[in-house]
């Protein structure tokens, strides 16, 4: 039996068996398509209180959904599908199917913040993006992003000199993340610095990227940022496992 | 000359009222129909009112008091006025007791009439023991316990409908009764302290928390006891196999149909004119405004008049009102009625 105007219906919503026999008759096939109803069936009131557990998304209950965030959205301008007000109101009512839907664009926040200026409520809503990726990471619905991948990268250089090298970020990002080393954008980039010819500049590159040098009286400073870092990390997600919250948490 | 003002009703804008009038020094005949002094808030068992946190056997407790302890005040309980005759400064009703009282003025402080929940009956009421009013939940409140009715559990969740007998043209109720928002966001906040477990859904089409009640009460309830506000107007409560409750509905912002499991539902219900309001119309002669309230007066310089000369009404009995501010109309009534009487004796001096 074919589905009328089906680009209207969800593909997950529509089920077929390949094999199936009811009470003797053989229903294999299109005979016993069935699409299931579109209604939302229940809220998981938990998961607002988990999404501000992440840093972030500490205001998200505050939201009234005026849609100030989405009508000032830099994003939504190039992609109404991008569209916080709504993801807003998925996490508070915890319509979590709703928000997976759209996992893969929730990270293209350009975190321009004139959602969070603008907000009547104090919701931070680029926040809340944050939130939501980092969330959507966490559970593994979506691959570890690159920026997440850079940020360990830049940390632990941090941890280990007080400093980042430059070259020494962008060349171990690369790798990392599977990409050439010498992408077009980056030859471009050299190609315009040598016209200025830095030398002093390029020889003090040279020279750390060989002696990785620290910050002055560095210590033990990059070990206990990093023990602190994990254990913020580690409350959090002892938070996220808490049972159901009660008032005022 | 009278110098004696009939206020008819003592809930809170009669209490006022007849404070007001006695506090000026002129007499006060007080009649009212029930058998206890103090209005709804006393009569339907509120809890604490709103916006002052205060206990109502507290408030009008102390308004009630007031009243009684004044000389100037006569007090008909379980009394009706059931004739009324004579102009502005002499008139004459008699009550339903058989006294006859001489009065210069009336203040009609004669309130409303709560929505009755069984005239939407796709809601449930009536029909599923754990469908109540918010009535209900203040008498549950005011006992210090919430339970679902039909077998005594702690709610986990709890749906409050918004607009159940306000605007709302299939049941001929075409106005905004006010103050449900804000009782109701109240009561989301009273439920959380009672059980911190449970969740409370408010379900609306707008929230109408008008002035102060903003941040006190909307935002309070949605920030601080994490109130949830879902933009749906229910179509219809049925009960599930396993005994919950579901409220059926279109998510206006998902644009999806929901179909969601609940344990407790409660109606903000409306304010009604007064049932009694044509009885009211008759005896005392004057007009009802087309939703049934009483017809006001031109406001400006007959603040608080009715349709006819000599008779101000306040609260309620006008539309929906707040309690505070049934309080200040009561006592600017007093206030008319007593100019009224001096400016008929100055004029006949």
């Amino acid at each position: 039996m074919a589905i009328h105007e089906k680009s209207l219906i969800d593909a997950d919503r529509i089920q077929t068996n390949e094999n199936l026999v009811l009470d003797g008759v053989d229903v294999s096939g299109h005979w016993n398509t069935m699409v299931l109803p579109r209604y939302l069936k229940d809220y998981d009131t938990d998961f607002a209180r988990k999404i501000r557990t992440f840093a972030g998304g500490e205001n998200v209950h505050r939201c009234w959904q005026c849609g100030s965030c989405t009508n000032s959205c830099t994003v939504y301008a190039q992609n109404t599908d991008f569209n916080p007000r709504y993801w807003i109101y998925l996490t508070n009512l915890g319509l979590k199917d709703e928000i997976l839907k759209d996992k893969d664009i929730i990270w293209t926040c350009v975190s321009c913040n004139k959602c969070t200026n603008i907000c009547p409520k104090d919701v931070k809503p680029e926040g809340v993006m944050k939130a939501l990726a980092h969330w959507l990471e966490e559970e593994g619905h979506t691959p570890e992003s690159k920026s997440s991948i850079f940020d360990e990268e830049f940390l632990s250089q941090v941890y280990a000199t007080g400093r980042i090298e430059d070259t020494r970020v962008l060349v171990n990002f690369l790798r990392k993340t599977n990409q050439s080393l010498t992408p077009p954008w980056l030859i471009e980039v050299g190609k315009r610095m040598m016209k200025y010819l830095p030398v002093s500049f390029l020889m003090h590159m040279g020279l750390h990227l060989v002696f990785k040098p620290r910050t002055k009286s560095w210590g033990r400073t990059g070990d206990v940022l990093r023990a602190y870092v994990r254990e913020q990390k580690e409350i959090a997600r002892k938070q996220r496992a808490m049972p159901k919250e009660a008032v005022h948490v | 000359m009278q110098n004696t003002v009939l206020v008819v009703g003592a809930g809170p804008a009669g209490l006022a009222a007849a404070a007001g009038v006695a506090g000026s020094g002129a007499k006060v005949v007080l009649v009212e129909k029930a058998a206890q002094l103090g209005g709804t808030p006393i009569l339907s068992g509120y809890a604490k009112l709103v916006p002052s946190g205060e206990w109502a056997r507290d408030a009008m407790g102390r308004m009630v008091k007031r009243v009684e302890d004044d000389k100037n005040v006569t007090i008909y309980k379980e009394t009706k006025v059931t004739k009324f005759t004579g102009e502005a400064g002499k008139f004459t009703a008699t009550l339903s007791n058989g006294t006859s009282v001489d009065c210069g003025s009336v203040v009609l402080a004669t309130g409303f009439t709560h929505f009755d929940s069984i005239n939407k009956p796709e809601w449930g009421f009536g029909s599923y023991e754990d469908v109540v009013t918010t009535t209900q939940v203040e008498q549950m409140v005011a006992a210090g316990k919430i339970a679902c009715p039909s077998d005594g559990r702690v709610p986990e969740r709890v749906a409050i409908l918004l607009c159940v007998g306000s605007r709302d043209r299939q049941i001929g109720r075409e106005w905004c009764s006010k103050i449900c928002c804000t009782v109701s966001t109240n009561l989301a906040m009273e439920i959380k302290e009672l059980s911190p477990t449970t969740d409370v859904f408010i379900y609306y089409m707008d929230i109408r928390t008008f002035g102060l009640y903003e941040d006190r009460f909307y935002w309070k309830s949605q920030e601080e006891f994490k109130t949830k506000f879902v933009k749906a107007r229910i179509a219809e409560v049925t009960r599930s196999p396993d005994g919950r409750l579901l409220v059926k509905g279109e998510d206006t912002l998902v644009k999806r149909p929901i179909v969601i499991p609940m344990d407790l539902v409660v109606h903000a219900i409306g304010m009604d004119p007064n049932e009694d309001n044509p009885e009211i119309a008759r005896v005392f002669g004057i007009g009802l405004e087309k939703h049934g309230f009483i017809d006001r007066a031109e406001h400006y310089t007959n603040t608080c008049g009715t349709t006819r000369r000599g008779i101000y009404a306040v609260g309620a009995a006008l539309g929906p009102e707040t309690i505070d501010d049934s309080i200040s109309q009561g006592t600017a009534a007093a206030m008319r009625a007593v100019a009224d009487m001096n400016a008929l004796v100055q004029k006949t001096a």
